[in-house]
């Protein structure tokens, strides 16, 4: 288990929920809901700055696809790591990281959530990041 | 009004060269350059003077690399412009060389891709807008990816997507221009290194450096310099576009299909009309998915077509006769320009062992990262 009280390695990102954690998106007023916030404009309308509002989004959501990295250039990632392209309940696809996702865990169509993982920066620090993994049922 | 590349003056591609793609060496990206445009003059039997003005797609060079590339055929003091656009620099230098000739500007233009392999920064990791896990996703994980979602949706094995392979390699092996010249069976392509997925080193495209070279003209050009006009086939149409948000169907797919029916229309025809199409197969998956964006069959047909060798040359359309991205290599500016030379060499019946027969309409395309795609049809005239 990861220690709870960690800084947040992209707080940016995500935060802690009430029962687990969030994405922090962002709505605009044409209803078009996105990932991560930004006020730069928006993809679909093009209206920006406050027509752009943040949005917590659920962490949890289905998998699409899923992959096995087995060769990858920069070495602060090591391989094999499986990546992930996610449909989230509230409308953003996401592609991150995921946990405990081998092909048979891991099929297209399965239901995954986020969670908190306990990882080191370059500096040695060590921080929570976010994973997602398929639903226990 | 605006209006379409084919409603203004013809357009005919009156010489093609190559500078073969291959692994990274010493060799001077100006000799990689130089080698694929003196032998596109060479083959319009045009000298380099009669050029107006040049388009040079690249992407991996630095600021400014072009001048001091064109410079060693004789300064002409013509204009010159680099583009870049990701994999598909080279499509859009082709596609605003034509332009050029078209709108009247120029009578004789060239485009050139050149490139050599070096690190690359990713602009869009600039925005300043963080992302989750961008740095473990790179092309060939997000194709990686595809290839899972489309292995499910339509129960197709890997080693049917890897039969991908193993008809380009084939096709490559009689390209003396490509940077992958050996046939290869499917247990070959199977048994290759793991990389991500199911996808094995031999269905992904290398990236090493070459240089491929076309030279535009209008009608008045090819009669003023007596260029051979038996040997001049016509730019058909010319389709661009970039992506736009959409949700449940695959972004690289849809952007395909709607340019390559731009162009497609544009030039009068449909898919059924294709002889010979090169497209990004940069990836297995890619050429499964755009086959079927392209209207050469319906959607989750392709490996059953690839198996009954409609995709072969000799078959329905010869698909990257050139052997692809995935043999010819992807050298990133060559690309889509050797693209152009290749359904040339096809259309003039010039293409010698990997010919496909009868062959008198092409289409080409890339896809950039972006995304931003490009179709091109090329026709000729009898």
């Amino acid at each position: 288990m990861s220690d709870a009280s960690l800084p947040l390695l992209k707080p940016a990102l995500y935060a802690r929920g009430e029962r687990a954690p969030v994405l922090l998106g962002g709505r605009c007023e044409c209803g078009h809901i996105f990932f991560p916030m930004q006020t730069f404009g928006c993809e679909r309308c093009g209206r920006f700055g406050k027509a752009l509002q943040p949005m917590q989004l659920r962490g949890h959501g289905r998998l699409r696809a899923a992959a096995t990295v087995h060769v990858h250039a920069d070495e602060k990632r090591p391989t094999p790591f499986t990546v992930g392209t996610i449909e989230l309940d509230d409308g953003p696809v996401i592609r991150t990281l995921l946990l405990n996702a081998s092909p048979d865990h891991a099929a297209p169509g399965t239901e995954v959530e986020a969670m908190f993982v306990e990882v080191e920066t370059s500096d040695g620090e060590k921080v929570l990041d976010l994973r997602f993994r398929p639903v226990v049922s | 009004m605006s209006k379409l590349l084919r409603e203004l003056r013809p357009v005919y591609v009156v010489g093609i060269g190559w500078h073969r793609y291959q692994n990274p060496s010493e060799t001077s990206y100006v000799t990689l350059g130089l080698t694929a445009i003196r032998a596109a003059l060479a083959d319009a039997h045009i000298e380099w003077p009669v050029v107006e003005s040049t388009y040079i797609g690249t992407a991996l060079l630095g600021m400014a690399a072009g001048r001091a590339m064109l410079k060693h055929l004789g300064a002409s003091g013509r204009p010159l412009v680099h583009v870049e656009n990701a994999s598909a620099s080279g499509s859009a230098a082709f596609r605003h060389a034509c332009i050029e000739v078209a709108a009247g500007i120029s009578d004789v233009v060239l485009a050139v891709g050149c490139d050599k392999r070096n690190p690359v920064v990713r602009g869009f990791t600039r925005t300043g807008i963080d992302n989750l896990a961008d740095d473990a996703i790179v092309p060939f994980t997000h194709f990686a990816l595809l290839t899972n979602e489309y292995a499910t949706r339509h129960r197709v094995k890997p080693e049917d997507i890897a039969l991908v392979a193993v008809k380009n390699h084939g096709n490559g092996a009689k390209n003396p221009n490509a940077q992958r010249q050996k046939a290869r069976t499917l247990e070959e392509v199977l048994a290759g290194k793991p990389i991500a997925g199911t996808l094995t080193a031999l269905q992904c495209c290398p990236v090493g450096e070459g240089a491929a070279a076309v030279i535009v003209a209008s009608a008045d050009a090819i009669k003023r310099y007596g260029i051979d006009a038996s040997r001049a086939i016509r730019v058909a149409s010319s389709a661009a576009a970039s992506e736009r948000p959409v949700s449940a169907s695959d972004a690289d797919a849809t952007l395909t299909r709607e340019t390559i029916q731009r162009a497609l229309h544009e030039a009068q025809i449909t898919a059924d009309d294709l002889d010979v199409l090169e497209i990004h197969d940069a990836f297995t998956i890619e050429e499964l998915l755009y086959t079927e964006a392209a209207g050469l069959c319906p959607e989750g047909a392709a490996v059953h077509a690839l198996k009954a060798g409609e995709f072969d040359i000799g078959g329905r359309c010869a698909v990257s006769a050139s052997g692809g991205l995935i043999a010819m290599g992807h050298p990133i500016g060559p690309t889509g320009i050797g693209q152009i030379a290749e359904i040339t060499l096809q259309l003039r019946r010039e293409a010698g062992p990997r010919q496909q027969p009868n062959a008198r309409t092409g289409l080409a395309h890339m896809v950039g990262l972006g995304s931003v795609c490009y179709a091109h049809v090329l026709q000729r005239d009898s």
